[in-house]
């Protein structure tokens, strides 16, 4: 199955450019100055030569502030993406491998969940953690708590058919213990699965964190840099003073860097889409 | 769900209940009953989880410790504060019954009833809502469709101009519109509901001015509703092109649009489904754009009120909020039961 992925070139493309960003985030925070560093003497400055992105209001190198926000974006997209993929493995893997009573309650819950508007939700929820000031380990866990769901469903209908596949009923009549036939007989099958659910959570985390840090109930900016707190124009954060709409320097490159990994995390995920999901398989 | 509607007293009606379109709405009413206790008992628990407290804030900076102190142990007194978690929760429910939500604390609706302040808002909500979710759904899905049957460059440009829109971030979108439209070539208004220093009445001129004001919010949140149609329907029609049933109508030498009119509405199903998560994702897109533009709706009101730790105001707007999801969803699937010809007619499935 992983020899035909790297057939496919809407995957093969949408990787190339996803791990470009990914190295533009990490190699780039390296080399470039301190993002948190005010100089008051080039603040908002358009870019020139020696600030390629120009400087933010109170003199901090923008381009430095991308690399490391890009860094610390997709930090929090691991690691939010990470926490939905294992409570959704959780939730939409255990119920109905058990069945009976665990699966109604578990289908009744992410149906509970899923009609909630998540946005609206991770607002209040945010305030909570104290949105502005919180760390970034919580931000992107209170993320991943809200945004499983639909991954669930995609993880619980796997395992459904699985479930009724011969080779499990040969490892539970041969006396496996269930942990093993988990491990052994029903992971490797899902692991495809499970990584589609991973990249298209950490996509989705990576937008919503970006929503929240920029009306202020993200990570606290003052620490960390992020694609979202770059994005504070509206001041609606208490903590936040509105930046001038004529500052285009400062908000198309992390909206651009955003929309081009999103882009990119959509066409790898469509290609493996394709290879995985054998009724649209054409390679 | 299945034990739930296994106890007598549901047995009892539900047997009462033949036709099995009315059975599937009796039981989507029951499941969105009981989201919504669980929604309405979110909400009332989250604000008092929150750090801060609302009195402390009332309380003027100048105020002598003394007084302080008193203040204090009025304003909880008179909001009901002052009782027990268990006690409050009662409190809540009976008065959400008889349809009072509270007094406002934050400092712009101070001791303002909260229902009045929030049935304000929601009409300058509904206005975005609405027109983006139908109108969204028709365009994106025409042009999905067409997308589908169109070949050669248009088709691929096409294909990923839709990516390309319903990936990209909204709030961007809104601001590169903003920085386009209002602050470069000043065609529409920057901010606000209204024009400063006008006041709004019933009349055309200020229905003009909150129209200027409602062009760049509405493209915003429509063209990014429509990308995402459009890229789910074109997926959608060429696998529905794809399948058994269009090959052999093509054998039997039927006209391609005839083809095409019954891949679409086999095709359309299950867009109706992402209806629900649509409306969903539309609600939270619509608070933040109601914020980036000032726009006088409840997102913004939602915003203020958790800053504010405002208990009454946070319940207010996301009551209001909850309430038009959980309606919206049940409209929905009533309107995917009429589509379905399994749950209408009650035959096959």
């Amino acid at each position: 199955m992983f020899d035909l992925l790297v057939r496919s070139r809407k995957f093969i493309i949408g990787t190339a450019v996803v791990l470009t960003i990914v190295f533009f985030g990490i190699i780039g925070s390296m080399l470039t100055r301190d993002p948190l560093q005010t100089n008051a003497y080039h603040a908002a400055e358009p870019p020139s030569s020696e600030f390629i992105l120009g400087t933010g209001d109170l003199g901090e190198d923008l381009f430095a502030q991308l690399c490391a926000g890009t860094r610390n974006s997709l930090l929090i997209g691991a690691l939010a993406g990470g926490f939905a993929t294992l409570v959704a493995v959780l939730v939409g893997g255990i119920g109905p491998y058990k069945g009976g009573l665990m699966d109604e309650i578990s289908n009744a819950f992410t149906s509970v969940v899923m009609v909630f508007p998540m946005l609206p939700l991770l607002i209040l929820l945010s305030a909570i953690i104290g949105g502005g000031r919180a760390s970034m380990f919580l931000v992107a866990a209170l993320i991943g708590l809200t945004t499983w769901p639909w991954a669930a469903r995609c993880i619980r209908s796997q395992v459904l058919t699985l479930k009724e596949r011969g080779f499990i009923d040969v490892a539970r009549m041969s006396g496996m213990k269930d942990r093993k036939i988990v491990i052994t007989e029903i992971m490797p099958n899902m692991l495809a699965y499970i990584i589609v659910v991973f990249v298209v959570s950490l996509s989705i985390a990576v937008l919503t964190e970006a929503g929240l840090s920029m009306i202020g109930l993200g990570p606290d900016p003052s620490s960390n840099v992020t694609l979202g707190t770059m994005l504070d124009f509206i001041g609606a954060g208490s903590t936040q003073v509105a930046l001038p709409w004529t500052m285009w320097w400062a908000f198309i490159p992390p909206g651009l860097i955003l929309t081009i990994f999103l882009v990119a995390v959509f066409i790898m995920h469509s290609g493996m889409d394709e290879v995985f999901n054998p009724r649209l398989r054409s390679v | 769900m299945k034990r739930i509607f296994a106890h007598p007293f549901f047995r009892s009606v539900y047997k009462k209940v033949t036709h099995p379109f009315f059975k599937f709405i009796f039981k989507k009413a029951i499941f969105y009953l009981i989201v919504a206790f669980i929604a309405l008992t979110f909400i009332f628990l989250i604000p008092r989880l929150m750090p801060g407290n609302p009195i402390d804030q009332m309380i003027p900076p100048g105020t002598t410790d003394v007084g302080r102190l008193r203040l204090r142990a009025e304003l909880s007194a008179y909001f009901g504060l002052n009782k027990t978690l268990p006690e409050q929760y009662i409190d809540f429910w009976s008065h959400l019954l008889k349809g009072n939500l509270g007094l406002g604390m934050m400092r712009q609706y101070n001791f303002m009833p909260v229902a009045k302040v929030v049935m304000e808002k929601l009409p300058y909500t509904i206005a975005l809502v609405v027109p983006v979710l139908f109108i969204g759904f028709f365009i994106g899905n025409w042009i999905g469709a067409r997308a589908a049957y169109t070949k050669g460059k248009l088709s691929e440009a096409g294909y990923f101009t839709s990516i390309f829109v319903s990936q990209m971030p909204f709030y961007w979108f809104a601001m590169v519109l903003l920085f386009l439209l209002a602050v470069n070539f000043k065609i529409f208004p920057t901010h606000g509901t209204f024009s400063p220093r006008f006041i709004p009445g019933l009349d055309l001129t200020s229905f003009l001015d909150a129209g200027r004001h409602y062009v760049l919010p509405f493209l915003t949140l429509l063209i990014i509703t429509t990308g995402g149609w459009a890229s789910g329907m074109r997926s959608m029609t060429l696998y529905e092109l794809d399948s058994g049933y269009i090959l052999y109508g093509r054998q039997l030498g039927f006209r391609n649009k005839k083809l095409l009119s019954y891949a679409k509405r086999n095709a359309i199903l299950p867009q109706f489904t992402g209806l629900n998560i649509n409306l969903n994702n539309l609600i939270g897109m619509t608070m933040i754009i109601e914020m980036v533009f000032q726009w006088n709706g409840l997102g913004l009101l939602a915003l203020q009120a958790v800053q504010a730790r405002d208990y009454f105001m946070i319940l207010g707007t996301f009551l209001v909020t909850m309430v038009v999801v959980i309606i919206g969803n049940f409209l929905v699937d009533i309107a995917y039961a009429f589509l379905d010809p399994r749950i209408r007619t009650g035959r096959g499935g």
